[in-house]
């Protein structure tokens, strides 16, 4: 019998006895971030991009694990019930947020299932439609949207994704109802739009710059607060006068509950030194995306986001009426 | 002509594509059907079940017109063995890390044979595991767990 | 001339020796992952993301899309030699391939399959050097209506993948596209038949799906005899595809070429279904149908070519839309991406080095591909001699860590084994996997299609007949079908070759 019991006992007391103590000496080995999102997506080269400068800085490497499916949660929930030693982290959008709201069955409980590394960054959000649709500004789309709402077709990335949470906000803002179109995700979205199969969509920019760049659609407005840098033309949302559609992709860095402060603090430094890294910065500068600011960067700037971007959402999905269980 | 015969295989074949398509009918049946203009979620599988069902009709009246040849034998050993090695690998890659959980599903598949001696396993297994420790972890760098928590590590 | 300069700075760089270094490694790790059964090119190319960091962007590309059509050959071989496919495309190459491996001529199959593949490659790299902006403006005419059209004539035509029972072929393509539907209905979010399971809420897992019911079910139908036969094959004839061989594979390559070119334009399932309408237009058109499904060169030689004219030419909607046509391009995007390329339709005039380098790395690539794999097939078919006692706890392992590798994801090792299973009934049944592949790839592109078309024109069904392309490839599929229910048609005509 105790021959059984003694490397149970012995793996418990080195549990125990190492999980704090160890925080000092944190990271001894390899870390594991997981994107919730399949490899090669927007939120993947988010993650890759951090992650590495993230590894050069604490001198550990850390590798990017794609576990995708089911909106994000898959992945988040994997998370969720990892150990709590600061070797399994998560890198998730907003969908972290929305999907309180979309899946009433959750497996983990967003508020309390994580502790907080930090914000990393926020990709705004555009307005594009074909490239020969009529209106030729954001106030002359507004009207023509109200005046012609049920002839014009609204794509998405499909429930849950950047493009259908903007979407819906758009719809709810112009207190409109549009012929929304779902795709499986953003490329076949993009081509529909691209060959003119369908009218308008709001996406991230990380997917829209280089076509609106190639004029290959039309830009009406984008979604931050400040006119982006790469597109300097395009005015915002809140010069439009909808200030309400303000909205933007953020991506935080998740730990499971019960992961050493002193671990989270280590990452967050690590994180607010990885978004000054002038690779990181650039990339970034490129996808039209900005770092957040140091005050951001932090397990109190997360906490804050999450939970208000949860109050936020809840009702315009709720009004909408679509789940995604 | 041949005399009357039935085929027993295809009578099952039929039976199950009924079985199947009954099954994805309920299902579908529980989810919203929608209009031509919106179809729900329910639409398209419901008419695929509908079609599935009717060739499994189809294939029990062809039951009966065609001659039939024995099912031959069924690998009992091979399903005993080589069906719960990639279960067992999915419930040890983790726990016992890469190396170990592949060691035990080549080991346990290897045994599907009657022909496979313990000492020729081992060696087999224990070659193929380096083998795939070297390609798979070193080469390729998957992010496998050499050795995994149950191991003390 | 502009093409010539174009081209000439393409092969600079692609010739540049780093790149060159960087296309060999491509080639040769795009096949080991071939070959190796259950891992695929996305699975290799997601794992191998990280590493293309430290390359230069021109070399780290030129290496993944090596990987790619790497893998594409090496994924063939298995195919022929286990009866495995590892992408949909390859299905149907096990159908003909495999028998011919059985009847010991593995050998000229592998070598039909390489030499079909190159030059299909050599073919569409053209293609896609000369008229990749027009055609990229061809495909952007294809809607929903004119896809779910184009899905409608695969799926007719998959009847002719049966060498059975074509009503048990029927009720495989139906039974495939209910199993497609698996998972979330993208339109509503609403979760379907995935039986309470969170894992399933994506749908079911390709590569799980093609290991379990062909290459599993392969290993548990081997198993049943034992004692009658100790290795795949017991003797090897002609290793070289024999002159009768080449006649026969000539005008197979050259149409497989043609109908993969121009389906892998479409994004989004074209390039899916260019080896299967290749299989249906080579056995529809051949003096002998009754061979195909024994060991048909024709069945071999025109789907390789395809499948392999097709990958090449979906590149074409990502280099000049910054489109991705299926999941390897997505990866691929990611990639230049990461190295600070956003593709867009502005990537040709922006990076000219990089997009004509990639296109001329391409042929390079192929190149590589075929003096490397040509000296190989003696070496795979040795491979096959080895006692299958031997043999299948490796194909159990790899396919293990294959599936394993794609998500992460224990639950499709599950799959693997329920798959097994039922794969291996159904073959008891004498119902044929192929079908089954094609179906569960098309069932939720024909859903997703069918459903867009219907909100597009508000519910009208006339969409499909008012619009020129769509009304084109619907007469196609009802010609298709003709054919298929005049078997008196069809009797005539193998009578006559009969008294041949």
């Amino acid at each position: 019998m105790h021959r059984l019991l003694y490397p149970l006992a012995a793996t418990a007391i080195v549990a125990l006895v190492s999980g704090p103590a160890n925080a000092a000496g944190y990271p001894e080995r390899s870390i594991t971030m997981v994107v919730p999102f399949a490899a090669g997506g927007p939120t993947d080269t988010v993650t890759r991009l951090v992650a590495e400068s993230m590894s050069k800085d604490l001198g550990q490497q850390i590798i990017v694990e794609n576990v995708g499916g089911a909106g994000g949660t898959l992945g988040a929930s994997q998370v969720a019930k990892a150990d709590p030693d600061g070797y399994t982290l998560l890198l998730h959008h907003i969908g972290m947020a929305t999907s309180a709201t979309l899946y009433r069955k959750l497996p983990y409980d967003t508020l309390n299932a994580f502790e907080y590394v930090g914000l990393v960054t926020d990709v705004p959000m555009t307005i594009v439609a074909k490239k020969d649709f009529e209106p030729t500004d954001m106030k002359g789309l507004i009207e023509y949207v109200k005046a012609n709402a049920d002839k014009i077709t609204l794509a998405n990335a499909g429930i849950g994704a950047a493009s259908h949470l903007c979407g819906m906000l758009f719809m709810s803002e112009l207190k409109t109802a549009l012929v929304t179109v779902p795709y499986k995700g953003t490329g076949p979205a993009m081509t529909d739009l691209l060959g003119g199969q369908v009218d308008l969509m709001c996406d991230q920019t990380t997917n829209t710059t280089k076509q609106i760049k190639g004029s290959t659609v039309k830009a009406y407005a984008v979604t931050s607060a400040k006119r982006l840098d790469a597109l300097p033309d395009l005015p915002t949302v809140a010069e439009a006068g909808l200030p309400g559609m303000q909205v933007g992709i953020w991506h935080g860095i998740y730990a499971p509950k019960g992961t050493p402060a002193e671990v989270t603090q280590k990452l967050s430094a690590s994180l607010q030194k990885a978004l000054k890294d002038p690779n990181v910065v650039s990339r970034f500068a490129e996808l039209g995306t900005v770092p957040v600011t140091d005050a951001e960067a932090t397990p109190a700037g997360l906490k804050a986001k999450l939970e208000s971007e949860v109050v936020r959402w809840k009702p315009v999905i709720e009004a909408a009426g679509q789940y995604a269980d | 002509m041949k005399s009357f015969s039935f085929s027993s295989r295809d009578l099952i074949c039929g039976l199950l594509f009924i079985a199947i398509g009954l099954f994805f009918a309920i299902q579908a049946y529980g989810l919203e059907l929608g209009t031509a203009f919106r179809m729900g979620p329910g639409y398209f599988p419901l008419v695929l079940a509908g079609m599935l069902v009717l060739l499994g009709i189809i294939v029990i009246i062809q039951a009966t017109q065609v001659e039939h040849e024995p099912m031959g034998p069924i690998a009992w050993r091979g399903l005993l063995f080589i069906l719960p090695a990639p279960i067992l690998f999915g419930l040890t890659v983790r726990g016992l890390g890469f190396v170990p959980s592949l060691f035990l599903t080549g080991l346990l598949a290897a045994f599907a044979s009657a022909k496979m001696r313990p000492g020729t396993a081992l060696l087999l297994v224990g070659g193929l595991t380096l083998f795939s420790v070297v390609v798979f972890s070193y080469a390729l760098g998957l992010p496998f767990r050499r050795f995994g928590p149950w191991l003390g590590q | 001339m502009d093409l010539l300069n174009n081209l000439a700075l393409g092969f600079v760089t692609a010739g540049h020796p780093w790149n060159l270094l960087f296309c060999l490694i491509g080639v040769i790790l795009g096949t080991l992952i071939g070959v190796l059964p259950g891992i695929g090119a996305t699975a290799t190319i997601a794992m191998l993301l990280p590493l293309t960091f430290q390359l230069e962007p021109v070399s780290s590309l030129i290496m993944l899309a090596g990987i790619y059509y790497g893998a594409q050959y090496g994924g063939s071989t298995t195919a022929i030699l286990i009866n495995m496919p590892g992408e949909s495309s390859s299905a149907v190459t096990a159908i003909d391939g495999y028998q011919m491996a059985r009847k010991g001529r593995a050998g000229a199959a592998l070598a039909i399959a390489a030499i079909g593949s190159f030059f299909a490659g050599t073919v569409s790299t053209i293609l896609v050097a000369v008229f990749a902006p027009p055609l990229t403006a061809i495909a952007l005419q294809f809607g929903s209506a004119e896809y779910f059209s184009l899905m409608i004539v695969g799926l007719v035509s998959s009847i002719a993948l049966a060498h059975g029972s074509v009503v048990k072929a029927l009720g495989m393509v139906v039974l495939g596209l209910l199993l497609g539907l698996v998972g979330t209905d993208i339109y509503t979010g609403t979760p379907r038949f995935n039986l309470g399971i969170l894992e399933l809420s994506d749908g079911l897992n390709f590569v799980a799906l093609a290991v379990g019911v062909f290459g599993i079910a392969e290993i548990l139908r081997n198993l049943e005899n034992e004692h009658e036969r100790d290795v795949m094959i017991k003797k090897v004839t002609n290793l070289w595809p024999t002159r009768e061989d080449w006649k026969e594979m000539t005008a197979p390559i050259l149409r497989g070429t043609a109908i993969g070119s121009a389906l892998g334009i479409l994004p989004g399932g074209g390039a899916i279904l260019a080896s299967f309408a290749s299989y249906t237009v080579e056995k529809r058109i051949s003096k002998t149908p009754g061979a195909f499904g024994k060991g048909a060169i024709a069945g071999v030689a025109g789907p390789e070519s395809a499948n392999n004219a097709g990958a090449q030419t979906s590149f074409i909607p990502m280099l000049t839309l910054g489109i991705p046509a299926n999941p390897v391009m997505a990866l691929m995007i990611g990639a230049m991406i990461i190295q600070g390329i956003v593709p867009g339709p502005n990537v040709a005039t922006e990076q000219p080095a990089l997009f004509w380098g990639i296109i001329a790395s391409m042929w390079i690539g192929n190149l590589m591909l075929i003096l490397l794999n040509l000296p190989m097939i003696g070496l795979w078919v040795k491979l096959l001699t080895i006692p299958y006692y031997m043999l299948f706890p490796a194909i159990i392992a790899f396919c293990s860590i294959g599936v394993y590798s794609v998500n992460s994801n224990v639950f499709d090792l599950y799959a693997v084994a329920f798959f097994g299973l039922i794969g291996y009934g159904l073959a008891k049944l004498r119902c044929e996997p192929a079908p089954l592949l094609l179906g569960f790839v098309l069932g939720p592109l024909l859903e997703e299609h069918l459903r867009r078309a219907m909100i597009m024109s508000r519910g009208d069904p006339t969409t499909f007949l008012t619009r020129p392309i769509s009304l084109t490839l619907l007469l196609l599929a009802v010609a298709v079908l003709v054919v298929v229910l005049m078997p008196s048609i069809r009797k005539k005509r193998d009578e006559v070759f009969v008294e041949d």
